[in-house]
């Protein structure tokens, strides 16, 4: 394997070494404005290496497999004055077993894609034909070679599959977006039911419906959980814990949300798009309980920031960022969330997530797709509305928890959540 | 002596084949139109995170796509080994008669050959890794030790020299080069559960000077950290706001240009019918350009992706839409001419309709003219991002201070703005007398192509009625 020539070529000079390399073919086909407007195939292949040499760490990549002696040259110049390494490699494992690798995906043709983003548009079109529609499919197949010097190897071959379907319905002045798509590593979409979100969700917003400013039970679609997630993405970081910029430093232990609110990390789903048996490291995949009953349970490591902590690696290398993520679910149905609700707020889409300082908890954002709810009825639309808070108090404020989780894109399992109170100003 | 010659002669045999190489490749086409662009970007990257340095390193990415248009339908084929090219081609228009079903429109344009050169001063390419390392690592002690507030920082530094052939079958070939360097900065504060940031970054398509000396700018990121911990999130509502220069970019960018990029509107009539052309979309005040060539600036190039040449768009004059920006396909489709441009942030993706240096164009306030008769507003400083869904629109200072009666007051924190396209510039009614082009660092996605590179400026501009969100007393 090329990758092991990449380690050798490495330790004649490095004390240790990691080497990775990737090859993956994808094809897509895309729908816009009613009509198919493109197809084509992605190939790609790239290599990279991590030395340490005198403790201090170096890494380079490239495209061009062919260049061995070149990128274990830049990775040894870049150690020379490289970041402190607090790890060492580890040596060979065996990881959990988890499915990646659909057979049915490599066969599915160009002209299959085309039929499933017609079917797609074809549905939205009969619900209401002044909509726009647009439409993607896409599969991708991908190989990868990892191998480190203290002898830990993989290979590994995955698949994906993803279709989605928008509508566009402009009124006079008023434009709404509404769109549905789903991805993950295994052929088994039903693309009908792709649409018929994407339906049920312009259906919902075809009134405008105006709403006041003021505080109200704002409920999270298992999509719009994301403005809650965002802040515990950065949260349980461990690098934002060890250096203190996460609010959860120090926490372990704590109750920080509401009883019945859990969270895991779990790279051990199948299909899912982040599962796989290892992390970028050659490190075993594990599920690591974040949050359990409102209490932090534990932060995520790389190898290096886990040495620097004093913690171990929980396969989340490189950066400490989340795989997928599940919340556990509640003990009220969906209808009767919306039911209870006298007046409030249905959100599904934000605009500016991210924005200003996410790690505190702060949101602060335009609602893009969300739906007023009124004695215990979604009656429309909102727009020109912004919703605020934070995720840390929202979490401790929880109202309810749906019954049932779905998935929000391919590495997000949760129910809808309901927060007692947030803020909302309208225009 | 020699050994220079020799030198140049390789590099320019070297040049002579890809032009070959790709010109014969595009002779296997059988679609209407085919272009070939090729990319080989070096970068290299250091960051600091607290006290050690997190990672430090280089890329070396070669590759390439094929474009092809039958029949109105696009097929494509994107690669690293641009071994062969021909096949490429081929695969690119047969994908493409999968997809054509109308007649291609295309907008023409005059073929060109040309060489750019990108005048580097400092080349960073020629400058250690060591060296890139030690500059960062100055910035990162002036936060650390600027305050015990300061819990951590993140200081990184990011090149890349992207050199792009392309070459389409009308006979265009252009050699460009597309240098990018820069710097971002971000120190963390932290009082209890309080953690605020601050953040300052610079870059430019130029050489390594442009991120010398900024200790200023570290020292700046460092102070609004530790001012925003006592600083209280700013009360939700209604106010008259006056953003400075940087926002008045994201302002221009988000509020409206992305709705002046044709693709939104080609092929949808009722899009065609809200932005027609001699339509008042804001104040009479108001102008707004995007401009591909102006020198130094983020998001200029002499051409675009497709080949045409950039040049300056005015969008809205004296508050009237009066122009867009377009593609080929979507010029054609529109009957205008194309405008350049048509780009793509790297050879895994398609051109697409993307703003280049967008700006505000100044009017004649000065900064006290807009202050003095504002009883409660609030002035919104620098940017943190922004983001469109058309016709609704958000983006975030980095901080901003309350003006009460006529005065700068206190420091306020998570100032988010937010309006309605066609709402929002209406109630625009000053602007200030001075463009100004903060070299900002990051860039804008779409299409899932992200980020950029582009260029904001303005001057700074008042605007009444705007939404900023917060908790309400």
């Amino acid at each position: 394997m090329i990758v092991n020539r990449l380690i050798e070529k490495a330790m004649q000079k490095a004390q240790g070494a990691q080497a990775a390399l990737g090859r993956s073919e994808s094809t897509n086909v895309s729908f816009e404005d009613d009509k198919l407007k493109s197809a084509g195939v992605a190939q790609s292949t790239g290599m990279s290496v991590k030395v340490v040499v005198d403790g201090k760490t170096g890494s380079s990549n490239t495209t061009d497999i062919d260049d061995v002696d070149g990128v274990v040259a830049r990775a040894l110049e870049a150690a020379a004055f490289g970041s402190p390494a607090h790890f060492e490699f580890p040596g060979p494992q065996e990881g959990p077993d988890v499915e990646v690798y659909d057979d049915a995906v490599l066969p599915v043709t160009k002209e299959e894609m085309v039929r499933i983003g017609e079917e797609m548009m074809a549905l939205v079109k009969a619900y209401r034909s002044d909509i726009l529609v647009s439409a993607g499919v896409g599969k991708s197949v991908s190989k990868a070679q990892f191998a480190n010097s203290a002898g830990m190897e993989y290979t590994t071959e995955t698949t994906s599959f993803g279709v989605g379907v928008n509508g566009q319905w402009v009124r006079g002045t008023d434009i709404l977006l509404a769109g549905h798509g789903f991805g993950w590593k295994k052929r088994d979409i039903d693309h009908g039911a792709i649409a018929r979100k994407t339906i049920e969700l312009l259906k919902m917003a075809e009134n405008i419906a105006p709403i006041k400013s003021g505080a109200m039970p704002v409920i999270f679609t298992p999509e719009g959980v994301n403005v809650l997630l965002l802040a515990l993405r950065l949260g349980f970081n461990g690098k934002n814990v060890f250096l203190g910029s996460s609010p959860l430093a120090g926490k372990l232990g704590e109750k920080i949300a509401d009883e019945a609110f859990s969270v895991t990390d779990n790279p051990l789903l199948d299909y899912a798009n982040s599962s796989g048996k290892y992390d970028s490291e050659g490190v075993p995949h594990q599920v690591t309980p974040l949050i359990e009953q409102g209490i932090v349970k534990n932060f995520l490591y790389d190898l290096d920031t886990a040495g620097r902590a004093g913690a171990t690696s929980t396969g989340n290398g490189v950066g400490c960022k989340p795989t997928n993520l599940v919340i556990k679910e509640g003990d009220t149905p969906y209808e009767e969330m919306v039911k209870n609700t006298k007046e409030g707020l249905l959100v599904h889409n934000v605009l500016g997530l991210g924005q200003g300082n996410p790690i505190s908890g702060e949101f602060s954002v335009n609602v893009q797709l969300g739906y007023k709810i009124d004695k215990g009825e979604i009656v429309g639309r909102v727009k020109d509305v912004m919703l605020a808070g934070n995720t840390y108090e929202a979490l401790k404020n929880i109202a309810a928890i749906g019954d049932k989780a779905e998935w929000a894109g391919g590495s997000l399992l949760t129910p809808p959540i309901q927060i007692a109170r947030l803020s909302v100003v309208a225009k | 002596m020699v050994l220079l010659v020799g030198l140049v002669r390789a590099v320019f045999w070297r040049l002579i084949v890809m032009r070959e190489k790709m010109e014969k490749a595009l002779r296997n086409s059988d679609a209407e139109y085919t272009e070939i662009r090729i990319e080989n970007v070096t970068c290299s990257w250091a960051n600091f995170r607290g006290e050690e340095l997190d990672s430090i390193g280089s890329s070396r990415t070669l590759g390439g796509i094929v474009r092809a248009l039958v029949k109105g339908g696009w097929g494509y084929a994107t690669f690293n080994d641009i071994g062969d090219l021909e096949s490429r081609v081929r695969e690119a228009c047969k994908s493409a008669r999968i997809v054509g079903k109308e007649e291609s429109k295309f907008a023409e344009v005059e073929p060109v050959v040309d060489e750019i050169r990108a005048p580097l001063e400092k080349d960073f390419r020629e400058i250690s890794l060591s060296e890139k390392k030690s500059v960062i690592e100055e910035y990162n002690k002036i936060i650390l030790g600027y305050h015990d507030r300061i819990e951590t920082s993140n200081v990184a530094y990011g090149d890349s020299f992207r050199k792009v052939w392309y070459a389409n079958s009308e006979g265009t070939y252009i050699e460009d080069e597309r240098p990018d360097v820069g710097v971002a900065i971000s120190a963390t504060g932290r009082e209890g559960d309080n953690v605020q940031r601050g953040f300052e970054s610079v870059a430019g398509s130029a050489g390594f000077q442009v991120i010398e000396g900024l200790q200023e700018k570290a020292e700046a990121a460092a102070r609004h950290a530790v001012d925003l911990l006592s600083a209280p999130p700013v009360t939700g509502g209604k106010y008259t706001v006056i953003i400075n220069p940087r926002l008045a970019g994201v302002f221009a960018h988000e509020a409206f240009g992305h709705l002046s990029e044709s693709d939104f509107v080609y092929e949808n009539e009722r899009m065609k019918e809200l932005m027609v052309l001699g339509k008042r979309l804001g104040s009479d005040i108001l102008n707004i350009i995007d401009d591909g060539s102006i020198a130094g600036l983020r998001g200029t190039h002499k051409y675009d992706d497709e080949g045409v040449k950039t040049r300056k768009n005015h969008l809205i004059k004296d508050g009237i839409l009066v122009g867009r920006l377009h593609s080929r396909e979507t010029a054609a489709k529109m009957g205008e001419q194309p405008t350049g441009n048509a780009r793509a942030i790297g050879y895994q993706h398609r051109p697409i309709v993307r703003m280049t240096n967008t700006y505000v164009d100044k009017g004649d306030a000065t900064f006290e003219d807009m202050i003095k008769d504002v009883k409660l507003g609030v002035y919104a400083i620098d940017m943190v991002g922004g983001q469109t869904s058309m016709e609704m629109f958000t983006f975030s200072a980095a901080y901003g201070y309350m003006v009460r009666d006529g005065k700068i007051a206190e420091l306020v924190r998570d100032v988010v703005l937010t309006g309605n396209v066609f709402e929002t510039l209406m109630h625009i009614d000053m602007i200030g007398n001075t463009v100004e082009w903060p070299p900002a660092g990051g860039g804008c996605g779409k299409g899932g192509q992200s980020p950029l590179p582009v260029g904001l400026g303005g001057p700074c501009v008042r605007i009444q009625n705007v939404i900023v969100g917060g908790r309400q007393q």
